[in-house]
């Protein structure tokens, strides 16, 4: 047993590490940093330059552009993107939708979109819950009707992240009403430019516009957007939210709000000394950094039985769920630490360029807001209650 | 990096299991053994010996054959899975750390431990020093020649049947002072003692003496680092033994949910009681990680050995009580009973958090070794 990484390993980390302080500029990452809002322009700039660089589409197999890294890699690279602040990839495209192209994608269709994900041509959505179909998605409504050379889609799909920004989005649909909810489902592809298709901003609890409702009427569909084979949509869908997902457990983003943790009770006070030296406060600090060392092992057990070819199963749901309970421990100490200082939101200090004296320490800010964010993390990608469910059936045995 | 045991370690961990597997069939065969006079069995503890049980506890150096941190998780997971009770603790363990590091280090001594021949107990806690290292009220002095030690020692695990015992003792200073202390070597038959069953079922006894003869193994700062050491292996001992528990809770709780019906129906068909076994799931996971890095640190410098020491006994404490307590909530009424095993399983797990430090005391000290 070593936990340590190799000589190899640390060449690679570093190699990540310098290419994005060379390619990310300063006020990118000092708007992550600040929790500013990011612009399209910001997302793309990143992706552009992993694109350039080859580096984007990071999970898939080499000959469709992938890297070629092993999940220790992968673990490495996700890490220093964390580390360096800068902006998420957008998941939709490259991470979501190229892996069930590739694997289940026609040669048209593989060869049309494939190259488009890798050079960031279109922006894609994901179109899988609707207001009916939360933890039950099988029970979606909206329809496709066959209508000869076209599906006539009608329907709304929501909480569409970054929906507003989005060029295209793979939509699970009904194609067939009279079966088992799960055997009707077609996994299709829709342009958002099409007549009839509507975006509608949600605003979250935070007062951020980050997700929203996709409305589909009367949308006509060319059959060749069809992936895979009608009403085996299913199959592929299940097959996306189970694909290899190393990052799942989301240690680089604890580890960095865990510091940032500290940092804010060294600073916060309490009877005139720091929040840090209350015995109380810093045992809750020291058991969350006791969570998340045990964690970081149990992910980087599971990452590297992936390279060694074992498909992670339930471990993928356990680690979602204590990865999302560590996350969310963070954001709730650094709520506490606060204080009072956690009341004040101004929304506006969070647009690019402001530069008003903020109330209170400037890291204070975005806080309470991150807090109300990060309640979703327990919720989406399947809820911490579904991933219960998911490894009670395929281990227990019950 | 690498999380897989190598060939020689999966060797040892498949003849330690079979023979545990073998000669520690049921909670019947513990019931028995910790019927015997001396709490245990001394037919058990020699066939340990001769299988080379007790020598994976300790370094070639002093004539074992493991000794690493990975050897010391191995065998005492499979000792928390079989509920053993010999005292591969006090004297294979604790004691031998202490004697092998000292200046001259007590290879024969060491040796005679090794062959199941010696008892040597390691007597540090008492009455009102909780589980600190260096609060030591018991006292020795120098007189013609020799040193001499009086005072009390509690909660000396096989403190009865020992024949010899290692006891801390001021020398100088405060009752707490970290300076001052000394660890000493005395013949047991020198020393009254009271011996009982802990509620989990290990022997384990009070010392009394009164200015009897002792020999000085170290002093002052190597005194302090001898007991630290000794404390900080115990503690990751005995959170791969939790390990070991805790996967038997949660199988032996697993297998009862398949057949207890009520209603009409297994109890593990309810989503409530399936989330739970979920939660420890995961929190097993947890605890194995956090031991893991444990034992892999174990032979690095003693801040970070001691501060993923800390960090897997911190989570076993809060998990184990987890796991405990769950194991008995879901089987319900049969937990309550002696004979049933997950009982025996639970207390174990329950007062393990109560030996070498508890969740609070390894939190604290995280914290102190994570802010240096």
């Amino acid at each position: 047993m070593n936990f340590e990484y190799s000589k190899k390993e640390e060449k690679f980390r570093i190699e990540v590490r310098n290419w994005l302080k060379e390619t990310l500029p300063k006020y990118l990452s000092e708007k992550v940093r600040k929790y500013q809002r990011l612009t399209k322009e910001d997302y793309e700039l990143f992706m552009n330059n992993l694109s350039k660089k080859g580096w984007i589409a990071w999970h898939w197999p080499e000959e469709y552009g992938g890297t070629g890294w092993n999940a220790i890699e992968k673990h490495i690279f996700e890490e220093e993107i964390v580390k360096a602040s800068a902006p998420r990839i957008v998941p939709f495209g490259v991470n979501m939708l190229g892996p069930v192209l590739i694997e289940f994608g026609s040669e048209e269709q593989k060869n049309y979109y494939l190259p488009r994900i890798l050079n960031n041509e279109d922006w894609w959505a994901q179109g899988y819950s609707e207001p009916g179909a939360g933890s039950d998605l099988a029970s979606l409504k909206t329809t496709a009707i066959n209508k000869g050379d076209h599906y006539l889609v009608n329907g709304q799909k929501t909480w569409t992240t970054l929906g507003h920004h989005a060029d295209k989005i793979f939509c699970l649909v009904k194609t067939d009403l009279n079966v088992k909810p799960q055997l009707g489902i077609s996994f299709l592809l829709i342009d958002m430019y099409s007549p009839g298709v509507e975006v509608k901003p949600i605003i979250t609890l935070d007062g951020e516009h980050e997700v929203n409702e996709v409305w589909f009427t009367d949308v006509k569909v060319p059959k060749k957007n069809l992936v895979g084979k009608e009403n085996e949509g299913w199959t592929y869908a299940k097959y996306l939210l189970t694909f290899e997902r190393t990052g799942i457990a989301g240690v680089p983003n604890s580890k960095s709000a865990l510091n940032h943790l500290k940092m804010v009770s060294r600073k916060s006070m309490k009877n005139g000394k720091p929040l840090i030296e209350d015995p109380m406060f810093s045992s809750e600090v020291a058991e969350l950094e006791i969570d998340l060392l045990a964690m970081e092992i149990f992910n980087l057990r599971t990452v590297s039985a992936a390279t060694e070819g074992k498909a992670p199963g339930m471990e993928s749901s356990l680690l979602k769920i204590k990865g999302t309970l560590v996350r969310q421990k963070t954001t709730e100490l650094l709520r506490k630490a606060l204080g009072p200082q956690a009341l004040p939101y101004l929304p506006e200090q969070f647009d690019e360029g402001w530069n008003e004296m903020p109330i209170g320490p400037e890291y204070a800010g975005p806080i309470a807001k991150q807090y109300f964010n990060m309640r979703k993390i327990s919720i989406y990608g399947g809820s911490n209650e579904i991933q219960k469910n998911i490894v009670a059936k395929a281990s227990f045995g019950l | 990096m690498d999380f897989s045991l190598s060939e020689e370690r999966k060797m040892l961990q498949e003849t330690v299991a079979r023979f545990f597997e073998n000669s520690y069939k049921d909670i019947k065969k513990r019931s028995e053994n910790l019927d015997m006079n001396d709490g245990f069995s001394r037919e058990f503890w020699k066939e340990s010996s001769n299988l080379g049980v007790i020598s994976g506890l300790i370094s070639p150096i002093f004539g074992g054959l493991g000794g690493s941190g990975e050897d010391i998780s191995i065998i005492f997971e499979l000792i928390g899975k079989s509920l053993c009770i010999e005292p591969f603790l006090s004297s294979g363990l604790l004691s031998s750390t202490i004697l092998s590091s000292i200046k001259n280090p007590k290879t024969e001594l060491i040796n005679q431990i090794i062959d199941g021949e010696l008892l040597v107990s390691f007597a540090h806690m008492e009455m009102n020093n909780r589980y600190d290292d260096h609060f030591v009220e018991s006292k020795a002095f120098f007189e013609n020649e020799n040193w001499k030690i009086n005072g009390s020692k509690s909660f000396v695990i096989n403190g009865d049947s020992a024949d010899k015992v290692i006891i801390s003792a001021r020398i100088e200073g405060k009752i707490n002072d970290k300076n001052g202390i000394g660890l000493f070597l005395v013949d047991n038959n020198q020393i009254n003692n009271r011996s009982y069953n802990t509620i989990d079922g290990y022997r384990s006894a009070e010392l009394n003496f009164d200015n009897i003869n002792a020999e000085l193994l170290c002093k002052d700062d190597l005194a302090l680092e001898c007991i630290i050491k000794a404390n900080s292996t115990g503690a990751l001992a005995l959170s791969a033994e939790a390990v070991g528990i805790m996967q038997v809770c949660f199988d032996l709780t697993l297998e009862y949910l398949k057949t207890r019906k009520q209603f009409g129906k297994s109890i593990g068909s309810f989503q409530s009681i399936q989330h739970r076994m979920v939660d420890m799931m995961l929190e097993i996971e947890q605890v194995r990680s956090a031991v893991m890095l444990a034992s892999s640190t174990f032979e690095t410098n003693s801040s970070t050995r001691d501060k993923n020491i800390s960090a897997a006994k911190n989570l076993v404490g809060r998990v184990g009580k987890l796991i405990a307590e769950e194991s008995i909530q879901l089987h319900g009424g049969i937990a309550m009973t002696w004979e049933y095993s997950v009982a025996h399983y639970a207390k174990r797990l329950i007062m393990i958090d109560h030996l070498m430090g508890d969740a609070d005391y390894h939190r604290d000290r995280f914290k102190l070794l994570s802010s240096n």
